[in-house]
């Protein structure tokens, strides 16, 4: 938590990861049981409780979708397989073709993948769970044979995040987040911020970063389409923004407001701009058009293979990804003194003035790199992660 | 940054290093770190360089004051980039908030 230099694996640009068949690099080595319908959900639990260690996303529902909430469904799916931090699969799930075509997709990033079928199974609960349970031991086996090896941070997949912010957060903790981003991208890495609600008021401002002028134009057009949204459902995002608890906090304008929120991307140029669970086709800094939620931002950005999450908060927030480890800061005092157990990073020097952008900068890029090479964060420790993908439509 | 006392040093609280925070080389407002008094020499950090404002007013946390003189229409920039502009003379130390700056968006009526 306190200050110190940068540790010699940050001198020497690299961390201690798992190498992946497809190039990745994961900063875990996990076995992911992966339910992708809401009939298998309860086997999956069941089966993820029997292997200690294993990661579990569940899919709440699956039958019936359509069009653009179908495609993030499946691409969701498929990228939390492909996420580098995921180092082998079992997918559990109810219709064979379903399932065969995602464990094709997964296993083209050269990932082992076990999959099993309810309809397999004579629909019974207990002989899936028996499959699973030996097909997850042997996978979840397997994989323990992997060890961490040095890593370029250029490997590195960072999403930003922000979620329960206070005024210290747009002065201290997301500048701060930012300028780390900047050192990604600037080591060859990638990084990704989302949110695009947070964009109003000062989307123009964030085209003139693009890097070229089709980015640009679907900056703006992402947050005209969601303010357009709002307004079919009778929403002025912009009549009273700043609200008036914003306006005694300081904040004058909504270009200043989102500034603060925006000020997590850094300054480097934006590469693209990425759908829900978009994987970015080459490193630097993306910006992905998604809903603000925390939980459905988080997911979207470990689904487009993040490894490892930036998120600040003012006054707390305790939620993280169950796949991504979630660096929590805050750069309020009394925060970082009353969520000890929940603050991985205490940036409170900033604001307080006691500390340089720079060598809080150089602290949290260490943090990244210790994190990276296996160190636990809070979320990790108490188990706090989920991931939950956004759905966009009606189903049938 | 702390001052050691011998053998008996006990890890000091940093002194502030500064009292505002000007999020960009460039900006005109810097942001206040802590409740700042009329009259006070406020040491503003960040930009890279020293620079010392005295206060025309006081400052709440978290609001800005102006680094520099800024002329009435004048761009207001925080985080290198323009937040509304000034819609009157704002002296350097003077606080800026609504009452003295506006959205650029409420200005062209939306963009």
């Amino acid at each position: 938590m306190t200050p110190r230099a940068l540790s010699d694996m940050t001198k020497a640009r690299t961390f201690l990861g798992y190498l992946r068949a497809d190039g990745g690099v994961g900063v875990r080595n996990y076995l992911l049981v992966l339910s992708i319908t809401g009939l298998t959900g309860p086997v999956a639990r069941r089966v993820a409780r029997a292997l200690p260690g294993a990661r579990l996303v569940t899919m709440p529902y699956g039958g019936g979708l359509l069009g653009e909430d179908r495609a993030v469904h499946l691409r969701a799916l498929a990228g939390f397989g492909r996420n580098p931090n995921v180092g082998a699969v079992l997918l559990i799930g109810s219709d064979p073709p379903k399932v065969a075509a995602l464990a094709g997709e997964i296993r083209a990033a050269g990932k082992p993948v076990a999959a099993v079928c309810l309809d397999d199974c004579g629909h019974d609960a207990l002989t899936l769970t028996d499959r699973a349970l030996r097909a997850g031991a042997r996978l979840h086996r397997e994989i323990s044979r992997q060890r961490r090896q040095p890593a370029p941070l250029s490997a590195l997949f960072v999403g930003a995040e922000c979620g329960r912010s206070d005024p210290s957060s747009g002065i201290a903790a997301n500048p701060l987040i930012g300028s780390v981003a900047d050192s990604v991208v600037g080591l060859g890495g990638r990084v990704v911020f989302g949110e695009t609600l947070e964009w109003l008021g000062a989307a123009h401002l964030l085209a003139r970063r693009a890097a070229t002028p089709e980015v640009a134009a679907a900056l703006l057009q992402a947050v005209l389409r969601r303010e357009a949204v709002a307004t079919r459902q009778g929403l002025d995002l912009l009549g009273d923004n700043p609200g008036p608890t914003n306006i005694a906090a300081g904040l004058s304008t909504i270009e200043e407001k989102s500034l603060g929120a925006i000020a997590k991307s850094g300054t480097a140029a934006i590469a693209g701009v990425l759908g829900i669970g978009e994987a970015p086709p080459a490193p630097g800094l993306y910006a992905m058009d998604a809903p603000a939620y925390s939980p459905e931002s988080l997911s979207g950005f470990v689904a487009a293979g993040a490894q490892i999450l930036l998120f600040s908060t003012g006054v707390g927030n305790s939620y993280v990804s169950t796949l991504a480890p979630t660096i929590k800061l805050s750069a309020n005092p009394e925060a970082a003194r009353t969520l000890a157990e929940q603050l991985d990073f205490d940036a409170s020097a900033l604001f307080e003035g006691r500390q340089t952008i720079g060598d809080a900068t150089a602290a949290l890029l260490d943090v990244v790199v210790d994190v990276a090479s296996g160190t636990l964060t809070w979320g990790e420790v108490l188990d706090e992660g989920d991931e939950v993908v956004s759905r966009l439509g009606e189903a049938l | 940054m702390t001052t050691g006392t011998g053998a008996l040093a006990v890890p000091a609280r940093p002194q502030p290093l500064a009292d505002a925070l000007q999020l960009h080389a460039g900006d005109n407002v810097a942001t206040a770190l802590r409740a700042l008094a009329a009259g006070e020499a406020a040491r503003v950090g960040g930009g890279g360089h020293d620079l010392q404002v005295g206060l025309s007013q006081a400052i709440p946390l978290c609001h800005k004051f102006a680094l520099v003189a800024i002329a009435a229409g004048a761009v207001v920039t925080k985080y290198g980039e323009p937040i509304g502009r000034a819609t009157r003379d704002i002296a350097p130390g003077e606080h800026v908030h609504v009452h003295n700056l506006v959205s650029a968006r409420a200005e062209d009526g939306g963009s």
